[in-house]
């Protein structure tokens, strides 16, 4: 009888002594069983790779989304692991970053090796497929989308793997939003132009980092990019896109 | 009054000086001890031997078993320690079913001869690995059968090793038996004659005067596969010889 | 006392325990077909790799050589499939091992099926077809479901099209609903043609049926290898 007059007392308003739950935090119980990873938080949004004549490039811009907010500016989502592979991620940037760290640690292991040997992206992008398999196998997945790009058997590599394990290679790649919106020109691009040359390629991909960041809101118009050719890697950090909103008031109806 | 030759028999896994396992030897020699077994392989199918010691009338002589079924297509005779050869044949038993639950069909004489080799030497005297045994198995085995290669017939012995024979005696009277195989056998044999021959030579070599009680016979064949030769059948081999 | 419950007052709702959702499986499309003849098997799969309505590649063809004259076509999950696909060749690579020989086609179906029973309580969702050659020198094709049930059969649709695939096979092939007359037993040339128009028939309506169709065909020689091009849209 008192509780519920108490009840009645404290309304709109938390228990006595319990604190406000403000709107969109998280409530924990306590008898829960413990969780993993099962969302992601600060996240990267989409990575292109496209593959040309005698190298393959591949990009993300380097924006690090906390849900709808653009929280991070200048995050780096392309790892060079050597001289003939690069690593491309989206998704989760903590997985990612604890992902590069494991991979950087193994690469120093196998240089002290000094025996000539040391991951091509195929056996770099085999084992990545186990490692998001299992990661998914166990329940516990890492949240992200990889791209891996390399040179290896004198001929370009681009591979994806995402993940739940699912895994393949293509001559053009685009995860998260970029599927829907820049796979499509990546294709087109290719189909009239098969023999690509490096400048084309670049140009291509240029063109699809400004229209993922005209339609992707959660992109940005600073990116990185990676070139793998049998030269080895260049990594070209930032690459500013210029947009050009002029026609943007032409388009009515959404104010 | 270390380095004396015997030292190198007191581990099981320690080498002599010479490069020998005297315990896996000891075995191989416990082997001379047991009843004398023989196998024979033909084109038609292989026979298997075996002489049992009946020491007291009071034995009941159908317990003592000295040829196992292993499959259908696999029989096992034995020489040595009997009660060692269990838990060689059981492995056996195991491996032949293994194979055939994942495979859907017959495992080869030679695979399962191999499955059997990898326990012989699965012992040792220390806590660090868990092993099946001690010491060495003191039993050899003979393993029968028909596969795809047609008839086969594998010795192993207490090292592990194991090799396929034409024909091979095993036991007490081995050397004697194994020479008169020699002399008997031809690659044209029948089944038939490989029945008489066995029981010929073990007749020969058998302290005791060979009946239709202290011999087990049996024979591995396409068409009626592992067989064991009743009283009445080895009564009709053994009035012949 | 009456404890509040755990999305707070009125007026402070709250969304309550955010979940996120995670599926360990995801459906790649891709549908295979298999045919055993007298002496041949022929099977055969689209190319088509694809997850919802996006086509992640044009060119991931769902059959794998895996002996002399094996072949399994698996689809489903791309990445249970790939994964699937590593542990049968380690297997087979295994038993040739130890056992000198190749893995008969019969043999690779029975262990197939102890395979994905073994993961009856989180199952590879793969559906297989294995075609090959049996012990006699026949045509051989076995069917599964994703935990390991099997059996051999004439000819067998699997995947995304299975469902148009196997009535057309069931009277191109089988023979179903035909005058007697007509039941002549088909050769390699005329089961490839009828598998490659179930494919193209497939395609035009089924959007994850598409791109390339890759014909396997096994004798006791070997496996030769065709490819017909699809509708790409």
């Amino acid at each position: 009888m008192e509780a519920s007059l108490q009840m009645e007392f404290w309304r709109n308003g938390p228990q006595p002594g319990a604190l406000y739950n403000f709107p969109g935090s998280q409530i924990w119980n306590q008898n829960e069983p413990t969780k993993r990873t099962l969302y992601p938080s600060v996240t990267g949004t989409s990575v292109l790779g496209l593959k040309f004549n005698d190298g393959v490039v591949i990009a993300g811009d380097k924006l690090g989304s906390y849900g709808s907010m653009a929280r991070f500016r200048d995050l780096s989502r392309v790892l060079k692991v050597n001289d003939q592979v690069v690593v491309g991620a989206s998704g989760d940037y903590a997985d990612y970053q604890f992902l590069s760290e494991i991979i950087e640690q193994r690469v120093i292991e196998e240089e002290c090796l000094n025996d000539g040997f040391g991951y091509t992206p195929s056996s770099l992008f085999s084992w990545l497929t186990r490692v998001m398999y299992n990661r998914r196998s166990n329940i516990n997945p890492l949240w992200n989308t990889y791209v891996v790009a390399g040179w290896e058997n004198n001929a370009p590599f681009l591979g994806y793997v995402d993940k739940i394990g699912t895994a393949y290679q293509a001559p053009t790649i685009s995860s998260g939003y970029g599927a829907y919106i820049a796979q499509p020109l990546l294709r087109d691009a290719l189909e009239k132009k098969p023999n690509m040359n490096v400048k084309d390629a670049i140009e291509t991909i240029d063109r699809c980092m400004k229209v993922l960041y005209y339609r992707d809101a959660r992109s940005l118009n600073k990116y990185e990019l990676a070139i793998v050719t049998k030269d080895g890697v260049e990594i070209r950090s930032p690459v500013t896109s210029q947009p050009n909103w002029e026609i943007a008031h032409l388009i009515k109806g959404y104010e | 009054m270390f380095l004396t030759r015997s030292e190198y028999d007191r581990g099981v896994n320690t080498f002599s000086p010479e490069g020998r396992l005297f315990q896996v030897e000891y075995a191989i020699e416990a082997i001379k001890l047991g009843s004398t077994a023989i196998g024979i392989q033909t084109n038609e199918g292989v026979v298997l031997a075996v002489e049992k010691r009946v020491t007291s009338p009071l034995i009941e002589p159908s317990s003592i078993e000295k040829i196992l079924e292993v499959d259908d297509h696999i029989g096992c005779a034995m020489s040595g320690l009997i009660a060692d050869s269990r838990t060689l044949v059981d492995r056996a038993r195991v491996e032949a079913q293994n194979h055939w639950f994942t495979y859907n069909e017959k495992m080869s004489v030679e695979s399962v001869t191999q499955a059997v080799s990898n326990l012989a030497l699965a012992f040792g005297d220390d806590d660090s690995e868990q092993a099946v045994m001690s010491r060495p198995f003191g039993v050899a085995l003979l393993f029968a059968g028909i596969d795809k290669g047609g008839p086969q017939l594998y010795h192993m012995d207490p090292s592990g090793t194991f090799i396929k024979y034409e024909a091979k005696a095993i036991g007490s009277g081995s050397e004697g038996a194994q020479q008169a195989l020699q002399d008997v056998y031809h690659k044209s044999m029948t089944l038939k004659e490989a029945c008489k021959s066995a029981l010929t030579i073990l007749k020969q070599v058998m302290e005791e005067k060979l009946n239709s009680t202290n011999v087990e016979m049996s024979t591995v064949t396409a068409e009626k596969k592992f067989h064991v030769f009743s009283k009445q059948e080895l009564e009709e081999v053994i009035k012949d010889i | 006392m009456e404890v509040l419950n755990n999305r707070g007052v009125e007026d402070y709702q709250t969304a309550g325990p955010k979940q996120s959702y995670f599926s360990p499986y995801s459906f790649n499309g891709g549908s295979i077909l298999a045919v055993a003849g007298e002496d041949f098997a022929v099977i055969a799969s689209d190319s088509r790799l694809s997850e919802g309505f996006s086509i992640h590649t044009r060119d991931q063809p769902k059959t794998y050589q895996l002996t002399q004259n094996t072949v399994v076509g698996a689809c489903g999950f791309h990445g249970d499939v790939l994964t699937l696909i590593k542990v049968l060749k380690a297997r087979i690579k295994m038993y040739l091992h130890e056992h000198n020989k190749d893995m008969s086609s019969t043999a690779v179906a029975a262990m197939l099926s102890t395979i994905l029973y073994y993961r009856r309580f989180f199952p590879y969702y793969v559906y297989n077809i294995v075609a090959g050659i049996d012990d006699e020198g026949k045509g051989c094709v076995f069917s599964f479901d994703p935990v390991g049930s099997y059996e051999r059969e004439p000819y067998r649709a699997g995947g995304s099209a299975s469902s148009m695939l196997q009535p057309l096979m069931d009277n191109q092939v089988g023979f179903k609903n035909l005058p007697k007359q007509a039941r002549v037993p088909l050769s390699k040339e005329e089961v490839v043609k009828k598998v490659r128009d179930g494919f193209i028939s497939a395609a035009e309506r089924d959007i994850y049926t598409g791109d390339e169709v890759v014909v396997n065909i096994i004798t006791k020689d070997g496996v030769e290898v065709e490819r017909f091009p699809l509708r790409k849209d």
